[in-house]
């Protein structure tokens, strides 16, 4: 089964110390070497960023950054595991990576299964 | 015990957060434990008592932050209390204890990632051991290289769990018997070895793809598992074309998975299938990985039966309509194939290959040349002969064809298919 995988934080979270770089491009090599991880990248914070939205029968559109978002996807993975608990083991590895290398930092790491015509997630009708 | 890693920094953890901790190390502890005893049998009771030994703490302690780092400290501490009870083999204690403590001196566990990655290349290497059969290496590597359960390994290849833990412990019997060499071989027998590995990574996944019996037309969950065998042995030997092109294979026709059965679970064939329900993402990585065979290729290295499979696969998955099939050059692939791969199968895509690309009579024309008796237990001929003999305007030796097909398939899903293609020949007669 495949999940995604996001890392979030706060907007204004400043730039990752080396340390935590070089660690998750080890965590990354590994991932692609252990058949686990079939995709992975960060997201850029302020440029080249729009959102458009739907309200009242209008759609409007608005460029980055947005200043009142109080946590923010800052990267995505893609992995294919056995199992959910599979899943969380590898959004555990990325949390202790930054526990260990980025002490400062606070967020969130989140593994979502992605929903296939075939496997509708337990209890979900999708969407 | 007390933990080798002071740190406690997560929370409680259930027991199956503790067992996919374990799993995404097993390989490469099982590989280090066979390196150190030189016991494969042993190295794979030493990681499942550290195994029970996280099961016990982590519960309560939470993971570790290393936990590889962990169980090989656990691993090596059963391993040394295992030898030292052992009190007859006193001499190979202090071989062994040697051996242990200059592994204990090096770094952590993590920091040896390619004495680590050479370990699992090795135990894989062992797992798929000439002296083995070919179903008893399936079994041994998907247990020691893919950490499944022996009842895991037995309800993918439908036998029961018994029966399957009977065939892992008589593999590992059978190479402790044989002395098999654990040392990475080379030259020509490196290529040797390499291409039984491969064998036995492409026959998980037939044996996923195609269910030779029972009522489920696939399961994927062996296409799953030799797709990370792929993935990892293309990761160990980036140097080897055949090995990137083993991976290309496996990831082009499992994302076709999802379109070859209809909502109601009936089969459907290759240029029937609705192209927007391939798994667009292993389609794409499929494609990136036939290209670094190629560019490997490229250096001078030959390329095999993988390579030309893999790139048959591309070409219907570069087709954005199977009318777009470049029939032709498929055609050409399999030519190639049937020269450097000879053998029944291969000649019968041969001949549906031929059959698209230059009409049905060239396509029967490469089965009229088969011995008589080629393939007798398998639907494969007959459903192709009744193809081709329906295109040609034949549908009264068509159906007879169809329905011969019928009657040797174990699965039944193929057989009301290739029934329903019968039924249909026979309102055209």
């Amino acid at each position: 089964m495949r999940y995604m995988g996001f890392v979030k934080m706060a907007g204004d979270v400043g730039e990752a110390p080396p340390a935590l770089f070089e660690a998750m491009g080890e965590h990354v090599q590994r991932g692609f070497a252990d058949g686990v991880l079939v995709d992975a990248g960060g997201l850029y914070a302020t440029s080249c960023r729009t959102e458009l939205r739907v309200r009242g029968g209008q759609v409007t559109s608005t460029d980055g950054p947005f200043a009142e978002a109080k946590e923010e996807v800052g990267g995505y993975a893609i992995i294919e595991v056995r199992d959910h608990a599979e899943a969380v083991e590898q959004a555990r590895q990325l949390a202790e990576l930054h526990r260990q290398h980025w002490p400062e930092w606070e967020g969130a790491i989140e593994v979502r299964r992605i929903a296939t015509p075939d496997e509708a997630g337990p209890g979900d009708a999708g969407h | 015990m007390e933990s080798p890693t002071a740190t406690r920094a997560s929370s409680p953890a259930t027991a199956a957060a503790v067992t996919a901790a374990w799993r995404a190390e097993s390989a490469r502890l099982v590989a280090a434990l066979t390196r150190m005893t030189r016991d494969v049998g042993l190295a794979e009771d030493l990681a499942q008592d550290a195994l029970v030994a996280a099961l016990e703490q982590w519960p309560r302690d939470g993971i570790p932050s290393s936990p590889g780092a962990w169980l090989m400290t656990t691993a090596k501490r059963r391993a040394v209390d295992h030898f030292r009870r052992a009190e007859t083999l006193r001499r190979r204690t202090a071989e062994l204890g040697h051996r242990l403590t200059e592994v204990a001196e090096a770094p952590g566990l993590d920091a040896q990632v390619d004495h680590i990655e050479d370990d699992v290349l090795r135990l894989l290497f062992l797992c798929c051991h000439p002296v083995l059969t070919p179903d008893s290496r399936a079994a041994l590597t998907l247990r020691l290289v893919g950490g499944l359960t022996t009842a895991e390994i037995a309800r993918g290849f439908l036998v029961a769990e018994t029966t399957m833990g009977q065939r892992i412990s008589r593999a590992k019997r059978t190479l402790a018997q044989a002395r098999a060499d654990l040392d990475l071989p080379t030259g020509e027998e490196r290529l040797r070895r390499l291409g039984d590995v491969m064998a036995v990574v492409y026959l998980v996944f037939n044996e996923g793809y195609v269910a030779t019996a029972g009522d489920e037309w696939a399961r994927p969950d062996l296409c799953h598992e030799a797709i990370r065998l792929a993935r990892m042995l293309a990761a160990m030997v980036p140097a080897e074309p055949e090995a990137h092109a083993l991976q290309a294979l496996l990831e082009l026709q499992a994302s076709r998975l999802p379109a070859r059965h209809d909502p109601q679970g009936r089969p459907v064939l290759l240029h029937q299938q609705d192209r927007a329900r391939w798994d667009h993402l292993l389609r794409g990585r499929g494609l990136a990985a036939l290209d670094r065979s190629e560019r490997v290729a490229a250096q001078g290295l030959p390329v095999g039966r993988y390579y030309l499979q893999a790139a048959i696969a591309a070409e219907h998955a570069r087709a954005a309509r199977a009318d777009d099939t470049d029939w032709a050059r498929i055609a050409r692939l399999y030519d190639t194939l049937a020269e450097i791969a000879p053998g029944p199968v291969v000649e019968v895509n041969r001949a549906v290959a031929l059959g698209r690309a230059h009409g049905a009579e060239a396509g029967l024309a490469v089965l009229e040349r088969l011995p008589v008796g080629a393939l007798a237990g398998s639907p494969l001929l007959p459903s192709v002969r009744g193809d081709l003999l329906e295109r040609l305007g034949s549908p009264a030796e068509a159906e007879a064809c169809f329905r011969e097909a019928a009657l040797r398939t174990g699965n039944e899903a193929e057989r009301a298919l290739l029934n329903a293609r019968a039924d249909a020949c026979g309102r055209r007669v």
